[in-house]
């Protein structure tokens, strides 16, 4: 074991990089276990789930709750039994044999252990004028922009659950949405079925991006595609909010030894949730194979934090011998 | 020292709550703009930022000057504020 000396050499048990619903939960578990921990967080803590406007699906709060509330109860939880949380970025991590050093924006930390909770953000389309008016009336985040919409008109670009809950979310503010979904509906069922109820929010399925358009630095409409027809279709907006899936947050990694899949995600062992750096765990979004689920990272943020504290003690989980 | 930091932020945008954490964190006392109590600043906020976003950190300096960030960026919000 590594001794603890000084602040600037001092060897954090775990270091948690990542402050969203599954480092948060593991932080729980590990600060009960007497296991020292700090989370680095270089977004919003509670992540994805803090600028989500409203979670239904996350057991034991039976009239839902919103992503700010939860997120903020969990970091209560965590803080509460000795989590510290660092508003800071980390850039690099290495293996250095008896500890991973952690470059970070608040200097340099030691640790015997890592989990990367580093979940994902908002994927862009990728088409013309979408650059030009990034936050001119091209956002990712209904919540904290939707306010400026004040019986405006919108384009929201996705079809699965975050484009239909933030949908429902910006008719607090717009006048009118049209939803544009590229191929099929994929949002759950009764979010399907408020959006299609909701009379602020016309559903077009079958209708690609192609093309924001703006004048005097304002967008003023987005050119699409009907895929039945092959016609171009045209949407008269004030502005345009876009869903359309989840990039992981792993470009930190790049030049590490971790092991990454073929979209950016990081693989683990079968078992221990353990990457192919020993002591270097994942939990969450960021996780290859994740079901990108609020309530699947905090269980994975949990059995990571049992796996780290095995790992600290030196032994295997018994459930695994 | 700043002279003078104001905040607009919204009821629902997580990043306002952590710039706010992030100065107090600091030790900076500052000004919050809720757009959603009082909407008639919203165009403060656009004016100040040429953005139609929250959060929007004006700082101004004993001289003056301001310095605008949009959004929860530490890499622009603390050289600001220094």
């Amino acid at each position: 074991m590594v001794e603890e000396t000084t602040d600037k050499n001092k060897v954090w048990d775990v270091v948690m990089i990542g402050a969203g619903p599954a480092s948060l939960a593991a932080a729980v578990y590990t600060t009960r276990e007497d296991i020292e921990t700090v989370l680095f967080e270089k977004g919003a803590i509670g992540g994805l789930a803090a600028v989500t406007d409203w979670v239904d699906n996350y057991p034991g709060f039976p009239k839902g709750i919103s992503g700010l509330d939860l997120s903020a109860n969990l970091q209560a939880q965590a803080e509460r039994f000795g989590a510290k949380i660092e508003l800071g970025e980390v850039s690099k991590i290495e293996d250095k044999g008896d500890y991973k050093l952690l470059q970070t924006t608040e200097g340099e930390y030691k640790a015997k252990a890592i989990l990367i909770a580093t979940g994902s953000d908002y994927k862009k389309i990728g088409v013309p004028g979408e650059a030009e008016f990034y936050a001119r009336g091209v956002h990712y985040c209904a919540t904290c922009d939707g306010a400026f919409y004040r019986d405006k008109k919108l384009v929201v670009v996705g079809g699965g659950n975050s484009a239909a809950q933030e949908s429902l979310f910006l008719t607090k503010f717009a006048t009118h949405i049209d939803l544009l979904v590229r191929s099929t509906f994929k949002a759950s069922d009764i979010l399907q079925k408020e959006v299609k109820q909701n009379p602020k929010i016309t559903i077009h399925i079958g209708t690609t991006t192609d093309e924001i358009v703006g004048k005097d630095g304002k967008v003023t409409k987005v050119i699409g595609t009907d895929t039945a027809s092959g016609k171009k279709v045209e949407f008269p907006t004030d502005g345009v909010f876009v869903f359309v899936g989840l990039s992981p947050n792993t470009e930190f990694l790049a030049g590490s030894s971790i092991e990454l899949d073929n979209i950016g995600l990081i693989k683990t062992s079968m078992n221990d949730l353990q990457t192919n750096m020993p002591g270097v765990f994942v939990a969450g979004d960021v996780h290859s194979g994740a079901t990108m689920q609020i309530a699947s990272a905090v269980g994975e943020g949990a059995t990571a934090a049992l796996h780290i504290r095995e790992y600290l003690e030196g032994k295997p989980h018994p459930i695994q011998n | 020292m700043p002279k003078n930091i104001t905040i607009f932020t919204t009821n629902t945008c997580a990043y306002c709550g952590m710039v706010k954490k992030w100065l107090g964190a600091k030790g900076y006392s500052y000004e919050e703009v809720n757009i959603d109590e009082h909407p008639e600043r919203q165009q403060e906020a656009l004016q100040a930022s040429g953005q139609l976003a929250v959060p929007v950190t004006v700082v101004t300096r004993q001289d003056d000057s301001q310095e605008v960030v949009v959004g929860y960026n530490l890499a622009k919000l603390a050289p600001a504020v220094s």
